[in-house]
């Protein structure tokens, strides 16, 4: 994890220093706009994500089970509450988003809380809620703001290229400056594409790890990923597409991809998260004092 | 929450917080004086089992200890669980003190065996008022706060500030009331 996160940094500063080096228009409206996304997206990610996948905020009322649940998962992690929405899907799956544990939402489909036991479902809850408590919406947008911006400055350069017939050129003998920033962008694209998703795969271990810990049962976190992904491939694709967006969010992702190196995918596969919390069954019992 | 842990995400369930349990013996006086409220003579501690083998030897060491403390305050203990997957120690006791004892006891000895992380909650009742009257002490935020149910998941927020507002200088009463956690199935 530091050596991915050390590795990203890096690349940003070596992107910063050849951007300074080789842009000198248009820079700064161009920051303005990233920067005014990124922090518009942080701020309102919670009911962004929720207005997004088509999710309802439930009162105590409306769900006291589930608010119950909640709340006493809350109090084991020593977490403000979240607010808890449904989305009416029959897709068992969840998701969790805000910027910070006070500004939180926890969403479960109404297929979760059909299909799978209330013990199943408290481990995903705490799945979710570790999420919320490693502060992962604010992990992913720092990650990802940079590539957002390496995307934006391709297409930058691409127009620059198209309008200006070469664009500018700081001296005779060098390439068009358009295109050094088209090439750079996209290797920082390419390149912060596949650390971004290898960080969402370490803070899905991350959270499972923290679901064990705060249902004191890793097996039913177990078994509850192993009946979401047997049942998310049972349902016909048109329902999955629906919620495809939604990927980095969910406890699983919503479609099955076939044969992708797991460099590319954002949550880790199942195997090697069920290994992974076997291997914390084992140590759990073991006091650490 | 520092830097370091956001970056790892490796977050570690908060321990507990049991030194502040006693506070609640004291504020006994002012909620008989003032407020008529009298201790109902039972207790509960909340807490999550852990399903490994460890956590199950090592409470049944806690569980012998805590019925040898209960012989001794002529107290009785009763063991249950609930829908949510919690364990619940119920104590009887017509002493205050013996009640907050036993809470403290059972909370010493979980985290002496090194599981003091899956304590949850400790809830006091008392009777005097229109409804009963719960005072819940929270392991993870050493604090206590008003829990008083008013029906089928309603609760008397009123009565509950007004506690708070009257004991806030006796008892280390919760600031947040977002983590004011309810339990409404209490077994007391």
């Amino acid at each position: 994890m530091l050596l991915t996160s050390g590795l990203l940094g890096l690349l940003y500063v070596i992107f910063a220093i050849v951007l300074f080096q080789v842009l000198n228009v248009g820079l700064v409206p161009m920051l303005v706009i990233v920067v005014g996304i990124a922090v518009f997206q942080y701020y309102t990610s919670d009911k962004l994500a929720l207005a997004a996948a088509g999710a309802k905020v439930v009162s105590r009322e409306e769900a006291p089970q589930l608010h119950d649940m909640v709340e006493r998962l809350c109090g084991m992690a020593d977490l403000p509450k979240p607010k808890i929405a449904i989305m009416n899907t029959p897709v068992p799956n969840a998701f969790a988003t805000g910027r910070s544990p006070k500004h939180a939402a926890v969403c479960v489909t109404s297929g979760l809380w059909e299909r799978l036991e209330p013990k199943e479902v408290e481990g995903v809850l705490a799945h979710e809620l570790s999420h919320i408590a490693n502060r992962d919406v604010l992990v992913m947008t720092v990650a990802s703001f940079f590539a957002m911006l390496a995307a934006m400055l391709t297409r930058f350069g691409l127009y620059a290229g198209m309008w200006g017939g070469g664009g500018d050129r700081r001296d005779n003998n060098g390439p068009p400056v358009w295109l050094i920033i088209f090439a750079v962008s996209i290797l920082v694209y390419a390149i912060s594409f596949v650390l971004i998703r290898t960080i969402s795969r370490y803070r899905e271990y991350a959270a499972d790890r923290g679901s064990a810990l705060i249902t004191g049962a890793p097996e039913y976190l177990m078994s509850a990923l192993q009946k979401i992904s047997s049942q998310m491939t049972l349902i016909p694709n048109r329902d999955l597409r629906q919620v495809e967006g939604m990927n980095a969010f969910f406890i699983i992702p919503a479609k099955a991809k076939s044969a992708v190196g797991e460099l590319f995918m954002d949550h880790p596969p199942i195997e090697k998260r069920l290994a992974a919390l076997a291997e914390i069954a084992r140590e759990m019992g073991r006091p650490v004092a | 929450m520092g830097l370091r842990d956001i970056l790892s995400g490796r977050k570690k369930l908060p321990g507990p917080k049991d030194d502040r349990l006693f506070a609640l013996t004291t504020a006994a006086v002012t909620l008989q004086v003032e407020l008529g409220l009298k201790c109902a003579g039972a207790a509960a501690i909340t807490f999550k089992p852990q399903s490994s083998g460890e956590f199950r030897s090592a409470f049944d060491d806690v569980d012998k200890l805590l019925d040898a403390v209960a012989q001794q305050s002529g107290s009785t203990v009763e063991r249950k669980s609930d829908d949510y997957g919690y364990d619940w120690i119920v104590v009887h006791d017509p002493q205050l003190e013996d009640l907050v004892g036993t809470a403290h006891t059972l909370a010493s000895e979980l985290t002496a065996q090194g599981f003091g992380e899956q304590l949850l909650a400790a809830i006091f009742k008392f009777d005097g008022g229109a409804n009963p009257v719960y005072w819940i002490y929270g392991f993870k935020r050493g604090s206590f706060w008003p829990f008083v149910p008013s029906g089928k998941d309603q609760r008397d927020n009123a009565t509950e500030l007004e506690l708070k507002a009257k004991l806030e200088h006796e008892l280390p009463i919760e600031p947040d009331l977002t983590r004011w956690l309810a339990l409404f199935d209490a077994p007391l």
